[in-house]
């Protein structure tokens, strides 16, 4: 059995323990020692890169980001900014036909500059803004669906723990990244508010009109929104200026969004626990998978299998944009099952090396930055497709009077959008790096 | 799928342990947590130091080795509590269809492979520790020396080894107490 076949092997028996429910982590874990072992023959290597591999994960500099950007995460749920946010966002656009759910979108996106993940920003604004929609008798498709795709936004807008993880697992400039994901992230709000547009005048039932607000009402209510705005400037302006490294911009927000919410009166003992249990599992989660992709990569390194690989797939002479578009759908078709970080992880090191191998008239480091924020929306995407859209759930277990069949149908609209985008991106691949060529 | 064992092996008995394992898996990761935060403001005040060089202030030396510290800590004492809470990310979708007596059997099973793994890894970080003991490797500027890092892991790690056993105990008696008729 050649390496190739090997490698081949393993993975399929370990995508069927995945499918048996093994954790994604534990399974990688075992896969890579196991395979190790088989390959070179010995235990020798599995125990010895054992010994520091775990430590040497979890006490990696560049990783460190991840926990701290999640804890501001759970800060900012906690902390009450997602009303101020909705609030502003409905005073200036919710006289609109679909006003409401318009600015729950621009409250996604403002909310997704200070959280990275699509899971909490989706839970915290469906919780803000879901009674408003339902009050003013919008359809249940149309709130559900604007909340679950604007939920994404959380991870597209930068800060974005998964690019942080992309960039760690291709060694890519976390900040050139976060430069990319910026046009893109606008995009997708701007995107899906055109979508809820389009939609309520096709069904104008959906939404109905509502009042203009006065003048007054829209200075309070950016009075309201400044400082998450000041924080988001901070971390993410700081970021890009070289002022401090991604880790100390995650550090100044998540203790600025603390210091918010405890002025707020929303961060006393109790509820700092919850955010500290809470950030406690996503990050263990986090970096057990790439604990476990770790070893799973010193098995692949040992079979030469992404290089074998990347050479198979250029000898094939096929299109390089086939190769992407079978990529990309591979994404959407698994994130129907599994959540983004495990998809990254287990993909990523055999596709990167085909991908830059590939010519698509870029620079080697314009395609890895161009793949990882097409990645990145894809493996989102996959957040609100059916069967396991993990978004949907959110905004299910908050929306009870919505039926699952609503929340499917209400996304509808929302995924065609994110397809149009990600066509518009693979096509112009100037829109994701445009910025970073203007900036360095 | 959540059980009160009436069978298996000491039910009662497990019941109590899980209800210390909890309590102690829940106070690491807070503790953890607070780490996490103190590791933030030390951050934030090294950045404020070196911003305001001119007052004759400076950053705090080395301190991203006592953010690679704290940050290693903070993940090793998360772990035992997203264990207890099943928050480890697993593809469910299919096994849902499987039945009640099979996924208490998959529960079981990878709840075994679990505390295997956190085993080996326990083990592994505890002959990594005595190696960078007997080389006596420090970081750079704090001339910390690297095997207090994983002291600190292996102290915590051990917790995660107690709750995997745990879950293990646990999962044996909810297997014994899945009815056949429940499926």
């Amino acid at each position: 059995m050649t390496g190739l076949e090997l490698a081949i092997l393993v993975f399929v028996l370990m995508l069927l323990a995945i499918f048996l429910r093994l954790p994604i982590g534990l399974a990688m874990l075992m896969a890579g020692g196991l395979g190790t072992w088989y390959v070179s023959g010995s235990l020798i290597p599995v125990l010895s890169t054992l010994k520091s591999t775990t430590y040497e994960t979890f006490s990696s500099y560049s990783l460190s980001v991840v926990p701290l950007f999640l804890l501001m995460g759970q800060f900012a749920t906690k902390g009450g900014m997602s009303g101020a946010l909705f609030k502003a966002a409905s005073v200036f656009l919710g006289h609109r036909r679909g006003g409401i759910a318009i600015a729950a979108v621009g409250a996604c996106a403002g909310f997704g500059a200070i959280c990275g993940s699509s899971l909490a920003t989706a839970a915290t604004m469906a919780n803000v803004a879901l009674p408003e929609m339902r009050k003013h008798n919008y359809s249940g498709e149309l709130a559900a669906g604007c909340l679950a795709a604007g939920g994404t936004l959380g991870i597209l807008i930068p800060p974005s723990v998964i690019l942080v993880i992309y960039a760690v697992l291709t060694e890519q400039n976390i900040i050139k990244m976060f430069t990319a994901a910026i046009v893109p992230g606008i995009l997708a709000a701007l995107g899906y508010m055109l979508t809820i547009a389009i939609y309520v005048r096709l069904k104008p039932d959906a939404a109905p009109k509502m009042d203009k607000v006065e003048k007054s009402e829209k200075w309070q209510a950016i009075l309201h929104v400044w400082p998450v705005a000041a924080i988001f400037f901070l971390v993410i302006g700081g970021i890009y200026l070289g002022l401090f490294t991604p880790t100390e911009g995650a550090a100044v927000g998540a203790l600025g969004v603390g210091f918010l919410a405890w002025k707020a009166g929303n961060l006393g003992w109790e509820a700092l626990k919850e955010c500290l249990l809470s950030t406690a599992v996503s990050s263990a989660m986090i970096f057990f998978i790439i604990l476990g992709a770790a070893l799973f990569n010193t098995f692949l390194a040992f079979t030469q299998t992404p290089m074998l690989a990347a050479d198979w797939v250029s000898s094939m002479n096929v299109s390089p944009w086939l190769v992407l578009t079978v990529m990309l759908v591979s994404y959407l078709l698994m994130g129907c099952i599994m959540d983004s970080v495990s998809m990254i992880l287990l993909t990523v090191p055999v596709f990167f090396p085909i991908i830059t191998g590939l010519d698509f008239g870029l620079s080697v480091e314009e395609t890895a930055i161009w793949f990882g924020v097409l990645v990145l929306i894809v493996v989102e995407t996959g957040l609100i497709t059916p069967p396991v859209g993990l978004n949907i759930f959110i905004i299910r277990s908050i929306a009870t009077d919505i039926s699952l069949k609503q929340c499917y149908k209400g996304v509808i609209p929302f995924i065609a959008s994110d397809t149009v985008r990600v066509l518009l991106l693979v096509a112009l691949p100037v829109l994701t790096l445009g910025l970073n060529r203007l900036m360095f | 799928m959540k059980y009160v064992a009436e069978r298996g092996i000491a039910p009662l008995w497990e019941a109590k342990t899980g209800h210390y394992v909890t309590l102690l898996a829940k106070a690491v990761a807070i503790l953890g947590g607070l780490v996490l935060v103190t590791i933030g403001l030390i951050t934030v005040v090294s950045i404020i130091g070196r911003e305001l060089l001119i007052l004759g202030l400076g950053p705090i030396p080395g301190d991203f080795e006592i953010v690679e510290m704290g940050c290693a800590f903070a993940i090793f004492s998360f772990l035992p509590w997203c264990q207890l809470k099943s928050g480890h990310a697993a593809v469910d979708i299919f096994a849902n269809f499987l039945g009640n007596r099979f996924n208490a059997f998959l529960t079981l099973l990878w709840d075994v492979v679990m505390a295997f793994a956190s085993a080996v890894l326990f083990w592994r970080l505890f002959v990594g520790m005595t190696e960078k003991q007997s080389y006596e490797e420090t970081t750079l500027i704090l001339q910390i020396p690297l095997w207090v890092g994983y002291a600190a892991g292996i102290s915590v790690m051990s917790v995660l080894l107690i709750t995997c056993l745990y879950s293990v105990w646990r999962s044996i008696n909810q297997l014994a107490s899945v009815e056949r008729n429940d499926r």
